[in-house]
């Protein structure tokens, strides 16, 4: 195994547990529970397998799905993330510019932002509507995405960077 | 086998992400009953329109089974109606066979005319499915003619269409009774003869078969007078009645077969010596 797999493990249970033990508990506005363990999603390095990062993505949506008790909308939309994250790339940071290797590794700023935002909105808008799984609730989904998303992504923000860039 | 597996590789991510996406949709319907229901009501909205398509194909396919099997239902109904038109001379004859001694066979038109003074059909069955000469045919409103002769496979009918023929008919709920022979123009247009000028019919009236012969059974509506005039001098009325549907345009029909035919027949000719 080599670190960069064992790293990943390493970021794997500690995201999830975090998830789980302390973020699933924080009914901010009595609704809003951030999903962090998306962070793992996003900081797995951008030039590694994809099939690879597929399962991956599966696994830490069903992970949280055993443990929080909700089916299979997290894998779900995890899963469905993961399997978009190459096209999010490209159209975030561009396909002529060299693709960065990893989120850490870039600098540019408006890039990863946008690239961020689009991640973590498409993932909630999944999420919320394979909660809901109706279109007479489409103004609640609407809501929980877009406040979820907010209160995701200023914590995925203080979380990355706390994390060193990777060279 | 190596192409396919050349495509799977290459395909690989979409694949793994459907795979893992149904085994997502799997856990989630499993989880939650509100979940199952609305994908059950997806799939079955899906299923059903695919099937809905691909039965309108299969349907078109057939068509032709389809129309046999009608066919036959028509020839049971048709014998059903006819039997409860069959006049109730005896009490003791309900659901015997002699209340409606006459055995259908549904049968198709391959010829068919009415430009002669005496038209002749052929049908595309013969001996071997059981029609015999001498046998009545009908249509689903009306009668077609007489079979003249049988092969094998096929028989001739002597058209209603055929100025010798001459065909024993009633009037609905009246009492008079006449024969019915073409004029020899228009296919539907036909000639009532020897009715008395004291009896009483009236325009409009519904024509019937009159049942005294072994061809046709009593009671087969197939027309209606459309002129009714007194000749004075010989004391007969002048009827000219139409039918409902036009012979000539006909492509199926029932061939309807006396069980009694030689009992008639033999009682006939000793009458004739």
């Amino acid at each position: 195994m080599n670190p960069i797999n064992l790293k990943s493990l390493a970021l794997f249970v500690l995201i999830v547990l975090a998830q789980v033990l302390i973020f699933n508990q924080m009914n901010l506005f009595g609704f809003i529970n951030p999903m962090i363990y998306l962070l793992f999603l996003i900081l797995y390095r951008f030039d590694q397998n994809q099939t690879l990062f597929i399962f991956m993505g599966f696994l830490t949506g069903y992970m949280i799905d055993i443990m929080s008790q909700t089916g299979g909308a997290h894998a779900i939309a995890s899963l469905s993330v993961s399997y978009l994250r190459p096209f999010i790339i490209r159209n975030t940071f561009g396909i002529t510019a060299e693709l960065p290797k990893s989120f850490n590794s870039d600098l540019r700023t408006l890039n990863k932002s946008i690239f961020l935002v689009s991640f973590v909105f498409v993932h909630h808008l999944i999420y919320f509507f394979v909660l809901y799984f109706s279109w007479d609730a489409i103004l609640l989904i609407l809501k929980g995405t877009f406040l979820t998303t907010l209160f995701s992504l200023i914590l995925i923000l203080i979380l990355t960077s706390f994390s060193r860039p990777t060279k | 086998m190596q192409r396919i597996i050349n495509a799977l590789v290459q395909f690989r991510n979409p694949i793994i992400y459907l795979f893992l996406m149904g085994i997502s949709l799997f856990f989630l319907s499993s989880r939650s009953s509100f979940h199952q229901n609305k994908l059950e009501k997806f799939s079955l909205y899906f299923s059903s329109s695919l099937y809905d398509f691909s039965n309108s194909i299969d349907q078109y396919f057939n068509l032709k089974e389809k129309n046999q099997l009608l066919i036959e239902e028509n020839s049971r109904l048709k014998s059903i109606a006819l039997k409860a038109n069959a006049p109730f001379l005896y009490d003791s004859f309900m659901g015997k066979s002699k209340r409606f001694p006459f055995k259908i066979i549904n049968v198709n038109i391959i010829k068919n005319s009415f430009l002669n003074q005496r038209n002749y059909i052929l049908i595309d069955q013969g001996s071997e499915d059981g029609i015999q000469p001498e046998t009545g045919v009908i249509t689903s409103n009306g009668i077609l003619g007489i079979v003249k002769s049988v092969t094998k496979n096929h028989a001739s009918i002597i058209s209603i269409l055929h100025q010798d023929l001459k065909i024993n008919v009633r009037f609905k709920n009246r009492t008079a009774f006449g024969s019915m022979v073409w004029k020899g123009l228009d296919p539907v247009e036909f000639r009532i003869d020897d009715i008395v000028s004291s009896s009483n019919i009236e325009l409009g009236d519904t024509i019937v078969t009159g049942g005294m012969s072994s061809f046709f059974p009593f009671g087969i509506p197939f027309g209606t007078i459309t002129e009714l005039d007194k000749d004075s001098d010989s004391g007969y009325f002048i009827v000219t009645a139409k039918l409902f549907q036009n012979p000539a345009q006909t492509y199926n029909a029932y061939v309807i077969d006396n069980n009694f035919k030689e009992e008639i027949e033999l009682l006939n000719k000793e009458e004739r010596k």
